[in-house]
């Protein structure tokens, strides 16, 4: 057991922790369009250094660097404070998903636009009939020529409305089971017959977006993974976001949770401190299960149920978080705060965004401890 | 930034693993709990070189204490250790006498000097010296023959308690016992808690897989699966922050102190969420005497409130940032 970072892991950070000083933007803008400028134009920032794909690869661009440098990477970045990178699912999911089952003409095609932002990716895998039953989608693909003729809607699809390509998800089989007769797809956006609507949450802002396909052409060499196969080529996706994910989430609690030991320096309220405190030691629960799951991908190149547990974990810890931080204003807390009631709220999505807790624990019971299906 | 185990470490692990379950099989801790059989393995104890701490680091100790807690072994090796740590150059047996009636912070015990009462004694029996606490921080090493044990009703019955009386001869012992040595003593206790949880989650497991209701293993209904997934995420955590506080307490004095308040309160309360439930999880038959889970609960839930309890724990961790 040795939980220090070794001489070159600490020249990484020293690295780039003087580079994110050199380079930070500052305060992020307010309003949709002036806050994508803003976090499109760091990505570049940090791509022109070549640490957009920290871990991809060096002959796709990347740096190939490991998942312990990322996750310093994660951490610097909450550390300083800074910007969200504009094409995050391009970055964690569309370029991985790529670079693993993609042939080596969407290799040239499409990894160097995820870098340098030209191009965002989009998710399109839940519908409103489909969500923690993923496979039962109902949005087609039926080929036609060289194209497939894709229908359907999808929803929650962050960052749609910037994106060029979406990660879709459709049925090219109807006959077989429901895992069996998905295929992966690259959809351009830009195109008649696709339609994004904005949907407004419970925050009043727009993140997600509602996608309307209506005829939308897809070439046949933008299937990925093969036809009918789509389903092993989303779950790897979804593997990698969980595991690469519990580390981002972990570091933005850490720096969350110092925000709000600022706040309630020296209160003596003990409730209060007992909450703290126990945010707390779940952050470095968290953050100890986040290191553990690079532990064993650097043993056995997969991600491992820790993936799922992190997830679970900080959907818990940051509503606990956030509600804490909301409670601790007290009849304040029917004001509008300009941070803490805007996280609270996001929170309450945390435990059903990425794959519900229910479906988690059902993940945890069933391939971890063995247990029956339900 | 490794988390594994090294190979040595693997292997104190399981020696000491096997060397437990070949002497305290559960229903040998039974016969010794319940039916007043003597524990009659201190000099194989002594002879393995476990009392011997001093060739240990934190991680070991905290390995072996793992193995300990899960074998709910009734021997006095961790109260002991818990005297080692305070004491190094002890001689013989120990264990120590913390508590005051109606204390609740182990830091602030308001006996003037070894002389007074002391509750909640842990292997006192048999002991050769009890480190004693005193107000002032104090630390006071006394010979079992300066101290009149009487037995009390402990509610875990694989660890008995005494009420200790002392009468005032002792040795004062130098250094700063609420740096580093109550904290290790935090962690070793935690790491008992890591191993009773981990045990009773694959109790738990175990049986909602074999035991049937309305014709399915009860594991497929959620409400159980769910309980059981709980219980793993928690014995998880557990684990890991005890490690980490372990490592810290050797390699990072900066994080090592609220490293191992917070393992200290969460392994506490992960070892009792998961006996509580548990019993949930095995219904009617967990509430049995004949059946072993109220001995980890009782363990669990003992544990849970020595050497200061998580609330106690909670607010050193918040003490520290706020």
């Amino acid at each position: 057991m040795d939980l220090t970072l070794s001489p070159a892991e600490e020249e990484f950070r020293d690295t780039l922790r003087a580079w994110i000083a050199d380079h930070h933007p500052g305060r992020e803008p307010d309003g949709d369009e002036a806050s994508f400028t803003f976090r499109r134009d760091w990505q570049r920032a940090l791509n022109e250094r070549g640490w957009a794909g920290l871990t991809w690869p060096t002959e796709y661009g990347g740096a190939g660097a490991t998942q312990i440098e990322q996750a310093i990477l994660f951490e610097e970045f909450a550390r300083a404070r800074a910007p969200q990178l504009a094409n995050v699912l391009g970055l964690t999911m569309g370029g991985p998903t790529v670079i693993a089952h993609g042939t080596d003409e969407q290799k040239e095609r499409f990894l160097a636009p995820i870098l340098s932002a030209d191009e965002i990716w989009c998710q399109g895998f839940s519908e409103p009939e489909s969500g923690s039953d993923l496979a039962s989608l109902k949005t087609k693909a039926v080929l036609d020529g060289d194209a497939y003729v894709v229908t359907g809607q999808k929803v929650w699809t962050t960052y749609a409305h910037h994106s060029k390509w979406c990660m879709l998800l459709a049925r090219t089989n109807p006959d077989a089971p429901k895992h069996r007769g998905l295929t992966y797809f690259l959809l351009d956006m830009e195109q008649d017959g696709v339609e994004v609507r904005p949907l407004v949450q419970i925050t009043g802002e727009a993140e997600f977006n509602e996608l309307f396909i209506d005829g939308a052409r897809i070439p046949v060499e933008n299937v990925v993974g093969g036809v009918d196969n789509g389903w092993r080529v989303a779950i790897t996706t979804l593997m990698h976001e969980r595991a690469g994910l519990a580390f981002a989430l972990q570091a933005r609690v850490q720096v969350a949770l110092s925000e709000l030991a600022d706040e309630l320096k020296g209160t003596k309220d003990p409730l209060i401190r007992q909450r703290f405190a126990q945010v707390a030691i779940e952050a470095q629960v968290l953050r100890l299960l986040a290191y553990r799951g690079l532990t064993s991908a650097a043993k056995g190149g997969e991600p491992g149920p820790e993936g799922s547990l992190g997830k679970w974990l900080w959907a818990d810890l940051n509503q606990a978080l956030t509600t804490l931080g909301l409670d601790a204003r007290g009849p304040a807390g029917q004001l509008v705060d300009d941070v803490w009631t805007y996280r609270f709220l996001r929170a309450r999505a945390n435990s059903i965004e990425g794959g519900t807790t229910e479906i988690l624990k059902n993940i945890v019971a069933e391939r971890v401890l063995g247990l029956p299906r339900a | 930034m490794n988390f594994e185990l090294t190979e040595d470490q693997r292997e104190i692990k399981r020696t000491a693993r096997d060397w437990l379950a070949a002497r305290y099989p559960i229903a040998r801790v039974r016969e010794i709990a319940l039916d007043g059989a003597a524990d009659d393995t201190w000099d194989e104890v002594v002879e393995l070189g476990w009392p011997e701490i001093t060739d240990f680091g934190m991680v070991e100790l905290a390995v072996v204490a793992e193995e300990l807690g899960a074998s709910l072994a009734p021997t006095p090796l961790a109260s002991h250790w818990a005297a080692r740590l305070l004491h190094p150059e002890l001689e013989g047996r120990g264990t120590v006498a913390m508590w005051d009636e109606g204390g609740t912070d182990p830091a602030a015990s308001t006996m003037d000097g070894p002389a007074g009462t002391k509750i909640a004694v842990p292997a006192a029996e048999g002991a050769d010296v009890f480190i004693v606490t005193a107000s002032g921080g104090r630390h006071f090493a006394v010979p079992s023959s300066a101290a009149t044990v009487e037995p009390a009703r402990a509610l875990d019955p694989t660890r008995p308690l005494s009420t200790v009386t002392f009468d005032g001869a002792g040795e004062e012992l130098s250094g700063d016992h609420f740096g580093r040595a109550w904290h290790a003593i935090a962690v070793a206790a935690a790491a008992e808690s890591v191993g009773v949880a981990a045990r009773v989650t694959a109790m738990s497991v175990q049986y909602a897989k074999e035991r049937k209701q309305f014709d399915r293993p009860i594991g497929s209904y959620q409400a159980v699966s769910h309980a059981c997934a709980q219980m793993f995420l928690e014995t998880e955590g557990a684990r890991n922050v005890v490690l980490w506080a372990a490592w810290a307490l050797d390699h990072d004095p900066d994080a090592a102190f609220m490293a191992a308040n917070s393992a200290k309160a969460y392994a506490s309360d992960a070892a009792v969420n998961v006996c509580r439930s548990a019993l949930q999880v095995h219904g009617g038959i967990g509430f049995t005497w004949e059946h072993d889970l109220h001995l980890f609960l009782k363990r669990a839930e003992a544990n849970a409130r020595a050497f200061g309890d998580s609330t106690w724990h909670r607010e050193q961790v918040a003490a520290a940032h706020l």
